[in-house]
């Protein structure tokens, strides 16, 4: 009898250890987790059970993004933040890629200047946003200048590991068969330089984002940090919840991009 | 230009000389970028009220010194950031190894604590404080949230690393669940632990001045936005520069932890 009883359990263990090795697995077992979260928060927000101007409930969320978007407002303020983005981020990604290839060609200068990029590295950057609206403004300049900050740091380090980290073989082969200066930069350093330079980009999406939120809520006119500020006046938790959800995609949407650009610009580590 | 001068330091490594170079080169570097600075507020060349200088930040940084502000501010932030990292470290750390040793609750909280991870926190902080009220237990929450993340993810990779045929070895030896987890999946998982410590700490850092900054009357993320609002600009770098020491600080102190601990286990 016991031992009957405990053969079953042991089986009932192995069942659930197979289960959970297939492949599909992962997907299915987080899927449900998050549909029991989904419809627990269903069930206490729309019951009252707690109030829900504060804890907002998922089919209001749903209802709320699209009146958002049909009068406009997210698609206004939406354009205002990308702007500021792009203006801080692409010259953040050049300029960045300029100072870690003369860090890497340089031992002085990497020497002279990288303490004070690692000083930058490592200190909360949402702590200048104060200052930094002190001097450029309430406007978008500011909030450019916040994300470009935010990111040129991971750039200039992701590039000089980068190219310290490209095969010497390469290159000495390139000038075995004769290429100019010009060719060896091109051919060998900068796509051995590639993978350690995108992981620095995508990397700085995500602070990029999170600055350019915190600097809008700090102040602004328009943008979508902007508005979460306004709603957040007001206690209206769906809204936020629906800004959250688009700032979240927007990282998410331009992390993904940014592993195709690698995957067509180095398809040979594609297969590795 | 020849592959030697593209990376220098791969060629057999830095020689005692190279390193005090280095440092001497680094303090240069910081020496010019405060001199140029100084002279572009001094010669007109920059509004010397709007951006400060170096010359004025000392004098600020003297009389915050010397009014007990500073004290008072680093106080506030200093409990703030232990009582919400210690948080962090007990449920990333706890969290970590039940995912790491269950794969049920692995799959099952794994999308829960991507989303963490991948979200922009600081949004949430308006409700946060609906939640939880203005002032100390949010600025807590803000950096138990910002810092929890990487210390689960790498307490898990660091149970994962553990030998499996170790596992097995205690527990056919009659060794306990309990036996398990602190004898062999702990050490084991100690050195990718401490890189998510690292990690965190820098987070934890930002979550205390993310939440003294928006919900908040005290503290160095306070500060920082109250002499701006008031365009003190040269009290503004004061708490900025104390946050910038403290950040490099936390992080020597990891890596010297993280060196000692390699060099014990090898």
């Amino acid at each position: 009898m016991v031992a009957e009883t405990s053969s079953a359990g042991a089986e009932r263990g192995v069942s659930l250890q197979t289960l959970l090795a297939h492949p599909q697995a992962r997907l299915l077992v987080g899927l449900a987790a998050v549909l029991l979260f989904l419809i627990a928060w269903q069930i206490v927000g729309a019951g009252e059970i707690v109030r829900s101007d504060l804890i907002s409930y998922p089919t209001e969320i749903i209802r709320t993004f699209f009146s958002m978007a049909a009068s406009g407002e997210l698609t206004t303020n939406a354009a205002v933040s990308l702007q500021e983005f792009v203006q801080g981020f692409v010259p953040a990604v050049l300029v960045g890629v300029a100072i870690g290839t003369g860090f890497a060609l340089s031992r002085r200068l990497r020497a002279m200047f990288e303490p004070l990029v690692i000083a930058l590295n490592t200190s909360p950057i949402i702590a200048f946003v104060p200052i930094v609206v002190v001097w450029f403004g309430v406007g978008l300049q500011s909030k450019s200048v916040m994300v470009f900050l935010a990111s040129v740091i991971p750039v200039i380090i992701n590039t000089t590991t980068g190219i310290g980290e490209v095969n010497e073989a390469w290159i000495r082969a390139c000038r075995a068969f004769g290429a100019r200066r010009r060719q060896v930069v091109m051919k060998a350093i900068l796509p051995g330089a590639l993978p350690s330079l995108m992981a620095g980009i995508r990397l700085s999406v995500g602070r990029a984002v999170v600055a350019l939120i915190a600097a809008e809520m700090y102040v602004s006119v328009r943008g979508i940090g902007r508005l979460i500020q306004v709603y957040s006046t007001s206690d209206r938790a769906a809204e936020i919840f629906v800004l959250v959800a688009i700032v979240s995609s927007f990282g998410f949407l331009l992390v993904t991009l940014l592993r195709r650009v690698e995957d067509w610009l180095a398809p040979w580590k594609r297969d590795s | 230009m020849s592959a030697a001068d593209l990376h220098p330091p791969a060629r057999g490594g830095f020689r005692l000389s190279d390193r005090g170079e280095q440092f001497l080169l680094g303090l240069l570097g910081t020496v010019l970028f405060l001199v140029a600075w100084e002279v572009a507020a001094r010669s007109g060349l920059l509004n010397p009220v709007v951006v400060s200088n170096p010359s004025r930040i000392v004098a600020a940084f003297l009389g915050q010194w010397q009014s007990g502000d500073m004290l008072g501010d680093v106080r506030v932030s200093l409990i703030e950031f232990g009582v919400g990292f210690g948080l962090s470290l007990l449920v990333g750390i706890a969290l970590g190894i039940a995912m790491g040793l269950s794969r049920l609750t692995e799959y099952a909280v794994d999308p829960f604590v991507w989303f963490l991870y991948a979200s922009p926190l600081i949004a949430f902080y308006p409700l946060i404080i609906v939640w939880l009220g203005f002032g100390f237990t949010t600025v807590v929450a803000v950096t138990f949230l910002l810092s929890v993340v990487s210390i689960v993810v790498n307490t898990m990779a660091g149970v994962h690393s553990v030998d499996a045929q170790l596992v097995r070895a205690v527990r056919a030896f009659g060794g306990r669940r309990i036996d398990v987890i602190f004898k062999v999946v702990l050490p084991a998982a100690v050195p990718l632990i401490l890189a998510g410590v690292r990690i965190g700490l820098g987070r934890a850092l930002h979550g205390v001045v993310l939440g003294e900054m928006f919900s908040s009357n005290a503290g160095l993320g306070y500060r920082i936005s109250f002499y701006a609002a008031h365009l003190r600009t040269a009290d503004v770098f004061v708490p900025l520069v104390i946050l910038v020491v403290v950040g490099i600080l936390l992080n020597q102190v990891c890596r010297m932890a993280e060196a000692r601990l390699q060099a014990w286990r090898s």
